[in-house]
């Protein structure tokens, strides 16, 4: 059996590896929020979601977490009349990415906040571990 | 020769601790899965108080029951103030406290252990 002190090391990391690439999905839709069609009437970037799922670890008998899907938002596309947009249609009419900064950021924080718990677990361990390890020092 | 009875307890305060630690440490990974329940283990006086008393063999044949005294804590449902809508259970504030708690009594369990030693080997020198 695999010493439970290691095995926190394993799912904290599956953690930080989760919570990087919602992270990097996030920045990504941030990033589009103005991406609009190539050309006239063609659709905009459409917003990625990200959800996950936790497997069982049978080698260390621990729950990790993993990304299950990428997938993309449904919301309608917000439509704007811009019609000196290259990607506006005959109407004037130009479909802009239904990414909302606001959610965004919002989503942000709460990523980087579960990351910061995450790295605190990792950190914690190993100085557990060191703490045992130090017992042999002045024996 | 056996262990002195309070090297015995450290030792199975530390690996009760550090079985906890790696299911705070699951709860913490999972804080945003859909429909994940957080868990915890029981408390370490209920573990000890499911430990077998070993009976004593006055003959070579008696059989003893296996384990060295103290059984595995059980899993438990950790309780929780809230679940969200996705069905995660997880309050991670709580889940930090835990972590603290767990390493003030490791810390403490660790230097038992040291002080232990350092009072066996000072018999020897």
């Amino acid at each position: 059996m695999v010493d439970p002190l290691q095995s926190t090391l394993r799912i904290a990391g599956s953690g930080l590896e989760a919570q990087s690439v919602r992270l990097r999905i996030i920045s990504e839709n941030i990033a589009n929020a103005e991406s609009t069609g190539d050309t006239p009437g063609a659709d905009p970037y459409v917003r990625q979601t990200i959800s996950f799922d936790n497997v069982l670890d049978r080698s260390i008998n621990a729950p990790l977490v993993r990304v299950r899907t990428i997938g993309r938002d449904d919301a309608p596309f917000k439509i704007e009349h811009d019609p000196g947009n290259p990607a506006a249609d005959s109407g004037g009419f130009v479909k802009l990415p239904n990414v909302d900064v606001l959610t965004e950021l919002a989503d942000m924080r709460e990523a980087n906040r579960t990351y910061e718990a995450n790295l605190q677990v990792a950190k914690q361990s190993a100085e557990l571990l060191g703490m045992t390890v130090s017992l042999l020092k002045d024996a | 020769m056996s262990q002195p009875y309070v090297l015995q307890l450290a030792a199975q305060r530390t690996q009760w601790l550090s079985a906890r630690d790696s299911l705070i440490a699951a709860n913490i990974a999972n804080a945003n899965t859909p429909g994940f329940q957080a868990t915890d283990l029981q408390p370490f006086s209920a573990a000890l108080d499911n430990a077998q008393v070993s009976m004593v063999s006055t003959n070579p044949a008696h059989m003893t029951p296996g384990g060295d005294g103290f059984a595995e804590a059980r899993v438990v449902e950790a309780e929780s103030p809230e679940t969200t809508l996705s069905g995660n259970s997880v309050d991670v504030e709580n889940e930090m406290m835990k972590i603290g708690d767990v390493n003030r009594e490791y810390t403490l369990a660790t230097n038992i252990k040291r002080v232990i030693h350092q009072m066996m080997m000072s018999a020897l020198k």
